[in-house]
């Protein structure tokens, strides 16, 4: 029994993983709430719409004992644990949709969500589901939306600023745990985009007023004393459907990166992609592996081979938005069990949070069975000057088993990278490639790639 | 002094517990969602009038229907 330290600032509830399960011990002050979810089977409904994670009340005694608990919830597990950081604009923009249609559903039921983390939401492949169950709570007619202020930090702000200003967020958001605020959003929007009726009544009028009252005791203003205006259920409703209509229709800045284009766009030809395909086919088949990390993914065409082929989930990591869109948009076009995430290999995601233990780092949730990476190596060993030796130590950390292409100086796009540069680089050889390798794992294969001198080495790491 | 340290910790433990802990409402949200409120009474108010006005008429009509036909 191990607690999530991730679930500490919900006093009525702590996550648990037990056998691999995921549990929730309802604590004393939680008791009342979770009678209250049981009787009006609100939890069930959620569960049908598929707004929250498969959720149900375990009767088990002795595990009740075991708990010290009255109540407990068993979620499905998720094979992939992500945060909204790691997101690219179509996973956030989904994320926040999911979340507002959540909260109507559960205000036409006099429930609400008690506040607005986008930590609460998490994707299974390419659908976003939400996960705290605690977070629901009983609606009392006249009660403000106490998640807006987070919402717009969470989800709408870093949507504006992608869509409207071209400022990518995810670097800023694992910076900021919070989001982006409403005042730094103003800072960079100009007069006409924050003239926009959903941008100024979310994000200016309460930039406006926070500026205005920030040396101001709460209790000393006159308008939020007056009982007679709290908010009723129609403008609570109003809210959230305005800001689902306005997320729904954003859209991302029409931006071309890099890496887009690099499946029509790239240094090989189509002849090398069948090889390497092949190669792909061969190792999943081989391999099975249920869960494969792909590193440096692209649009995704070698996780979807690695899915066809037998593999169970995929997570692809890459640094380029206009890549994991494309490959967001095919996972979800194909229905295809592969969640693409932003990672910057050279500083991947770390611990962070209270305690730096609230959201974890990308090697802590490394559980995969096999991982890829193709023409991947070189844009760290050379591009970023890790050297080869801690970079394959990295590597083999990530998975036991996988393949990596080594891409020598010869190569053409190595070529192109030392050209403005000095080569610093006296060690980066194949030869010393395939030796520090040797040292950690077992060399099953050494693909050739036709035409070019890259070639594709299959490991298994020596147990 | 113990004691006045004592009642502090406690006052903190019980008292400032139940607040939203892991939620910072943002003042500026809270404004805004007091003039939405205050704007939606406004109207309801409003609606209200229109409502006793349009009421006034159907009444006055109502009447000379009633003397036409007498």
């Amino acid at each position: 029994m191990k607690k999530i330290p991730g679930s500490f600032r919900d006093p009525s509830a702590s996550v648990f993983t037990f056998e691999n399960r995921i549990i929730r011990k309802i604590n004393k002050s939680g008791n009342e709430k979770i009678r209250l979810f049981i009787s009006s089977k609100i939890l069930e409904e959620s569960v049908k719409k598929k707004y929250l994670i498969d959720t149900w009340v375990l009767e088990d005694e002795n595990l009740k004992k075991k708990f010290n608990s009255d109540f407990l919830l068993e979620h499905k597990k998720i094979p992939f644990i992500s945060y909204p950081y790691e997101w690219n604009f179509e996973q956030l923009k989904d994320a926040a949709l999911h979340h507002l249609d959540f909260n109507i559903f559960l205000i036409e039921k006099n429930f609400q969500l008690s506040d607005a983390t986008a930590f609460n939401i998490q994707f299974i492949e390419n659908k976003p589901i939400f996960i705290d169950a605690m977070s629901i709570e009983k609606y009392e007619e006249g009660s403000n939306w106490n998640g807006h202020n987070q919402f717009c930090q969470q989800f709408l702000n870093p949507l504006i600023l992608d869509s409207r200003k071209r400022v990518s967020y995810n670097n800023w958001y694992k910076g900021n745990i919070d989001g982006i605020s409403n005042i730094d959003t103003c800072k960079i929007l100009n007069v006409f985009q924050k003239l926009n009726p959903t941008i100024f009544f979310n994000v200016v009028l309460p930039a406006y007023f926070e500026n205005k009252n920030r040396n101001k005791n709460l209790n000393d203003l006159k308008l939020l004393n007056d009982n007679k205006k709290n908010l009723n259920k129609r403008s609570y409703l109003w809210m959230l459907k305005n800001l689902r209509k306005f997320i729904s229709k954003i859209s991302k800045s029409k931006e071309t990166t890099f890496w887009r284009n690099y499946d029509v766009d790239n240094t090989y030809s189509a002849e090398q992609f069948e090889i390497k395909k092949k190669i792909v086919t061969e190792f999943i088949k081989k391999n099975k592996p249920k869960n494969l990390c792909d590193l440096g993914c692209n649009t995704g065409e070698y996780s979807e081979i690695s899915i066809n082929n037998g593999s169970n989930h995929v997570v692809g990591f890459d640094y380029d938005q206009g890549a994991l869109t494309k490959s967001y948009l095919r996972s979800k076009e194909k229905n295809l069990n592969f969640l693409p995430l932003y990672l910057d290999a050279n500083n991947p995601s770390s611990n962070i949070g209270w305690n730096q233990t609230e959201r974890f780092g990308f090697l802590e949730r490394c559980n995969f069975d096999a991982m890829i990476a193709l023409a991947f190596e070189h844009h760290l060993a050379i591009a970023k000057n890790i050297p080869l030796q801690s970079l394959i130590e990295w590597f083999v950390s990530i998975a036991p088993k996988g393949l990596i292409e080594f891409v020598p100086k010869e190569d053409e796009t190595v070529k192109i990278m030392l050209k403005f540069r000095k080569d610093i680089f006296p060690n980066y050889t194949e030869e010393s490639f395939r030796d520090i390798l040797l040292k950690r794992t077992n060399i099953i294969k050494i693909h050739e790639i036709d035409n070019t001198q890259r070639k594709i080495y299959e490991y298994e790491k020596i147990s | 002094m113990k004691k006045a340290l004592l009642f502090v910790f406690v006052y903190f433990l019980f008292v400032s517990s139940d607040a939203y802990a892991y939620l910072d409402p943002g003042t500026g949200s809270i404004i805004i969602q007091a003039i939405l409120g205050a704007v939606a009474a406004f109207f309801t108010s409003i609606a209200i009038y229109w409502e006793k006005v349009k009421n006034f008429f159907k009444k006055i009509s109502k009447k000379n229907k009633d003397n036409k036909n007498l």
